[in-house]
């Protein structure tokens, strides 16, 4: 199966996904980098607010939630 | 290299902490400089400035604690002013001599990413690397010297609850080299972006090669019992429950345990006041110190409660972690109406009162969520609205059940008063958001720090500060207003004028008393009433009803008329709601001496006697009907009746263009709810 199509915003709680990319160049997509969601990098779903958004995510030994419309621009590669 | 910062002579060092937020900056700026020498807002922005000293080895050393940043490249104001005063172009602020960059130790390769970028400055640096106990615990060991050879910069680790290594990061400020630029390596997945993001992907590269064979963690993160708290308290289930059960701790505070305290500083404020007022002689004199200004102090000290204990609580709940949480938990309720989990706090606060609702919006970096959440903070019933609903609520609404035996009436239309703040400030959020806010979605991307114990030091200075530039910015303003005001219900005084009025009134009142249409129980009213004007006791009432009636704000009130009989009201309660506005909770005051009540009857029945026996002039018509009681709390609930909460928004927004967006459309909403309330009140003949 090919997972290159696939988002952030498409993990399941539980998952651990490696990036591809981050999608654009503007402001919100170099903070994303910024706070460590380059290319290569490692990420674990650890879970959801009560409405379903935003997500909890630990990338880099660190907790960072993020919009799911903002987990939308990170493409996933295979691990 | 350069040379070392201490070869500039005797003058004082300016040294910056510059830091990503939640590294226990704050904790580190207060070992090292205790209590800051200056606190205020850079010039332009309303960015906190705080600038401590110290002294070492001789040296004086000034301080200055930037705002957390997490990138060179900045985004949003607070990150800007870091930017610009470690560059030096921040106006009224020199370069600093030297950099203090906070890397936290449980967080290195984040934390790193900055320290690469400061590396670039061309500025002596340092590296204090925080949190060391809790990396330990965690199973986190460092080589902080090889790590700091690698950087080019000492690298001193400190544990901060312990004070370690606090000394050493003395010595090494005095002692601080510029470092050696590092060099970013190309990497391909970096290609073909732009360059603000090849250099973040380079810097990461950077930052994994600085920490190869430096850092010793455990592959799989050793679970502590604060992550278990962590699942727990942000679960979808669990974590709304707690949060349901903090935010009642929380509010239930400021709503109960500061009213004591207020109680408190009114009494004592009254004694000052009759003592005060024992030593002057009667006259303008005596009445403008102590009507006006000594009123004026009180009604500013009178928030100092309720500001500490918010400050106190929300900083508590700032230094373990949880505020990030709650905006985690609120977010998608919130964004929906165009504000952001983070003004849950600021907009629950101002159930109690907006002013320190609106101070604590300080916590929402996004500017513009901040000034969306301040706009419409004020619009959420605070505590000084809630005499005003019971009094009109038990007086004029009908005391039936509805549907259930123990749902009555009056409650319903309670609940619903605070609904309608609600209701309308998240209309008001939406509409702003989507017209003149209208602009790019603005970023989330927010941090979960790790759970820590709050540090006192840092919460009592937090709760210190607010207080403070509450009383020096915001209080100053509103006592001059308040001695306006004060003149302003006082003056013109005539004294023929005054015996006109107080003849008018009586022979009105004679004519309802010999009228045989009068009903008994307004009959036994309209008999107290004129004791008002007879009995030498009670005749100061009469005389103080007369002397407003007759002020630029009784004449105010009369011309004003046309504008609130549309409302239902008559020229009395035109003349409450103005006197209302410096502060809506002295409406009921103003209506028991516009009513020619005598002083300390305005609570309770003795009012609503009154008010049920008020006609309008000349008639037998009764001025409160229920559609008159609904419009008077539906333009309580929705008016900007506070002069201190407009002076706070100037304050904390920088600029007095907010303060009168938020006058002008919180007073038409007001008064186009109270049209429509009133008239299908009328039209329903209820």
């Amino acid at each position: 199966m090919s997972v290159a199509c696939l988002t952030l915003d498409d993990a399941h709680v539980g998952d651990t996904v490696r990036v591809g990319d981050v999608a654009g160049e503007d402001r919100l997509a170099i903070r994303l980098l910024e706070m460590g969601l380059t290319p290569g990098a490692l990420v674990r779903v650890l879970g959801r607010a009560p409405f379903g958004d935003p997500v909890e995510l630990e990338v880099r030994g660190y907790r960072l939630s993020i919009r799911r419309a903002e987990a939308a621009r990170v493409t996933l590669e295979a691990i | 290299m350069q040379q070392p910062v201490n070869g500039t002579g005797s003058v004082a060092l300016t040294v910056a902490l510059l830091g990503n937020p939640n590294t226990g900056k704050s904790t580190l700026f207060t070992a090292l400089a205790g209590i800051p020498t200056r606190v205020g807002n850079y010039p332009g922005v309303t960015v906190e400035e705080k600038i401590g000293r110290f002294s070492h080895r001789g040296r004086s050393i000034d301080l200055i604690d930037l705002p957390g940043t997490y990138s060179l490249s900045p985004q949003g104001p607070d990150e800007q002013v870091a930017v610009d005063v470690v560059h030096g172009r921040q106006p009224g602020v020199p370069r600093p001599d030297a950099i203090v960059m906070v890397v936290d130790a449980t967080n290195l390769e984040r934390n790193l990413f900055l320290a690469t970028q400061a590396t670039d400055l061309g500025l002596p640096l340092v590296v204090a690397l925080t949190l060391t106990d809790i990396a330990n615990r965690r199973g986190i060991h460092i080589d902080s010297s090889e790590l700091g050879r690698r950087l080019g910069c000492p690298v001193i680790p400190i544990a901060t609850p312990a004070r370690q290594g606090l000394s050493e990061l003395r010595d090494a400020i005095l002692t601080a080299q510029t470092p050696a630029p590092l060099l970013l390596e190309d990497t391909a997945p970096a290609a073909d972006r732009s360059p603000e993001a090849r250099d973040a992907i380079r810097r990461y590269a950077l930052v994994e090669r600085l920490l190869s064979g430096t850092i010793n963690r455990p592959t799989e993160a050793r679970g502590l019992p604060e992550d278990q708290i962590d699942r727990l308290l942000t679960h979808r289930l669990w974590g709304t429950l707690a949060f349901v059960a903090v935010m009642l701790v929380l509010f239930s505070s400021i709503f109960w345990l500061a009213p004591p305290l207020m109680d408190l500083i009114s009494g004592g404020m009254d004694l000052v006041s009759a003592w005060v007022g024992a030593l002057l002689p009667p006259g303008a004199i005596r009445e403008l110190v102590v009507d006006g200004v000594l009123a004026g102090i009180g009604g500013v000290v009178v928030f100092v409660p309720q500001i500490a204990l918010l400050f106190l609580l929300v900083a508590a709940l700032e230094g373990c972690g949880y505020l990030a949480r709650a905006a985690y938990l609120m977010d998608r309720l919130l964004v929906g109406v165009g504000l952001s989990g983070k003004s849950f706090i600021p907009l629950l606060s101002s159930f109690a009162c907006a002013i320190p609702g609106i101070m604590a919006a300080r916590t929402i970096e996004n500017r513009r969520d901040r000034l969306l959440t301040i706009l419409v903070a004020p619009l959420m019933s605070c505590s000084a609205r809630l005499p005003v609903y019971l009094l009109l609520c038990g007086a004029f609404v009908p005391n039936i059940t509805v549907g259930f035996s123990w749902l009555r009436l009056p409650a319903l239309v309670l609940l619903g008063m605070y609904a309608l703040g609600v209701i309308v400030a998240a209309a008001v959020a939406f509409f702003l958001s989507q017209t003149f806010f209208r602009g790019p979605a603005q970023p989330f991307v927010m941090e979960l720090p790790g759970w820590r114990w709050p540090q006192p030091a840092v919460v009592l200075e937090r709760a210190r500060e607010a207080v403070w530039s509450f009383l020096t910015n915001a209080g100053t303003l509103i006592v001059a207003m308040s001695v306006v005001i004060w003149a302003l219900s006082t003056y013109p005084r005539n004294e023929a004028a005054i015996a006109t009025d107080l003849a008018a009134r009586r022979a009105a009142v004679m004519s309802r008393l010999n009228d045989p249409a009068t009903s008994a129980t307004d009959h036994g009213e309209l008999a107290a009433e004129l004791a008002t004007f007879d009995d030498p006791a009670d005749h100061e009432a009469a005389r103080r009803g007369a002397i407003q009636r007759q002020s630029f704000l009784g004449r105010a009130g009369r011309f004003i008329e046309p504008v609130v009989r549309p409302l239902g009201w008559d020229w009395r309660i035109g003349c409450a709601a103005i006197a209302s506005f410096p502060a809506r909770e002295v409406v009921l005051g103003t209506l028991a001496v516009l009513y020619d009540l005598p002083a300390g009857e305005e609570e309770g029945t003795a009012l609503e006697r009154r008010l049920r026996a008020a006609r309008w002039d000349g008639t037998n018509r009764p001025v409160f009907t229920l559609p008159v009681a609904l419009s008077i709390m539906v333009f309580f609930a929705l008016c900007a009746q506070c002069a201190s909460t407009l002076v706070v928004i100037a304050r904390e927004t920088g600029s007095w263009i907010w303060p009168m967006v938020t006058f002008t459309y919180m007073t038409l909403l007001a008064w186009i709810g109270a049209f429509a309330i009133y008239q299908f009140g009328t039209w329903m003949r209820w």
